[in-house]
């Protein structure tokens, strides 16, 4: 209990109490549908506090559990905020303190990520592969190499009409084009090492001070 | 398994094959106030463009909590007519709407989330302020008291 409270504080400025008191009988609450909105205290202000967002560092030391369930609250949090802006939106108002929006999601993507670390790490130890789906790379019909992530199919390849006529190959008469898209992309890659450059030099121009001092 | 529901691609399903589910959804669904009177224990909702109405009846029960008798969904079509500055097309987003009906006879009003608040001491004395300044601003442009309401322009 204790774990959760801390868990939850760091992103929402209120924690709702749980309900553990054994001789309370409660009538079937219409708390599911009052979590889509915020603490009534809350409704009207101009700006409601809340803390930052979870860090990638905060979250690894976390426990799969925990993440699971700081998911579900940030989803909750999230819907919340969703339905605080399209509301606000109807009723011509500003909403109170919009980026907590983007705090939620934040945290939400950070999330996804360690889950995904794990995985990819638990996977190699497992299996040997990096990726959920196998793959290769491949070229296509104008020349360019992507990697195509196998796909799951009812038939075989050797059946599918759609599959059979995709061309994973290119004809001789593209190599010129590729020779043109090599040398466009040297020129962009030019183009951006003389801007660096010059902008390095403009910055050194103007704080003298601040230049690197190479080592002689 | 899978991480974030939507924009995913879910294992293909074949009778007998195992029931698909998902763990970290990235759904969202937000309540909206109806815009027809709607009866009491129906509320309307706004969800991802991927979600069915099953989809739906397990999110609310399963995460919210909440009993659901019967859901109805729709799809709006957000129009495409508003133009911008460079008299490009600007299209407004489409959207899902659904219909919940809660079950075992809850009703559900979609309160006032913008109730007045009394003002505090900061923006109180910002409007006295303002009206100061206003009422000044009248005097100025009103002209000599002297002159009983007769514009500057005529002469004498």
């Amino acid at each position: 209990m204790l774990l959760m409270l801390n868990l939850f504080h760091k992103n929402l400025a209120k924690v709702e109490p749980f309900h553990q008191l054994k001789f309370l009988h409660t009538t079937l609450s219409r708390k599911g549908l009052e979590e889509f909105f915020d603490d009534p205290r809350n409704w009207g202000e101009k700006n409601v506090k809340s803390g930052d967002a979870w860090n990638i560092k905060q979250l690894r030391g976390k426990s799969s559990e925990d993440l699971h369930k700081l998911w579900y609250v940030l989803l909750k949090e999230k819907n919340m905020l969703l339905t605080l802006e399209q509301e606000s939106k109807r009723q011509l108002r500003p909403m109170p303190s919009p980026e907590r929006l983007e705090k939620v999601e934040k945290s939400m993507k950070n999330i996804d990520l360690v889950v995904r670390e794990r995985e990819i790490a638990l996977r190699l130890l497992q299996t040997g592969h990096e990726k959920p789906v196998p793959g290769e790379w491949r070229n296509d019909f104008l020349g360019r190499t992507y990697w195509y992530t196998y796909k799951e199919w009812p038939i075989p390849w050797y059946l599918n009409k759609k599959y059979k006529k995709r061309k994973f190959y290119y004809l001789p008469h593209v190599n010129h084009f590729i020779r043109l898209r090599l040398e466009k992309s040297l020129r962009r890659r030019v183009r951006r090492q003389n801007l660096e450059k010059t902008r390095q030099k403009v910055l050194e121009r103007k704080f003298p001070h601040l230049a690197v001092k190479s080592q002689s | 398994m899978a991480t974030g529901a939507r924009k995913a691609v879910y294992p293909l399903f074949q009778l007998g094959g195992p029931q698909l589910r998902i763990f970290r959804p990235n759904f969202y669904m937000l309540v909206v106030r109806p815009g027809v009177p709607q009866p009491e224990d129906t509320v309307q909702f706004r969800v991802s463009m991927e979600m069915t109405k099953v989809d739906i009846k397990n999110y609310l029960e399963k995460i919210y909590n909440v009993p659901v008798a019967a859901v109805r969904t729709r799809i709006q079509y957000g129009a495409n007519n508003k133009r911008n500055h460079k008299n490009q097309r600007v299209k407004k987003p489409d959207y899902k709407v659904a219909y919940v009906q809660l079950g075992q006879g809850q009703t559900f009003q979609f309160p006032n989330l913008f109730p007045e608040k009394e003002q505090d001491t900061e923006t109180r004395s910002f409007d006295d302020f303002k009206n100061t300044y206003m009422e000044r601003e009248k005097q100025r442009q009103k002209g000599d008291p002297r002159r009983g309401g007769v514009p500057d322009w005529f002469g004498l």
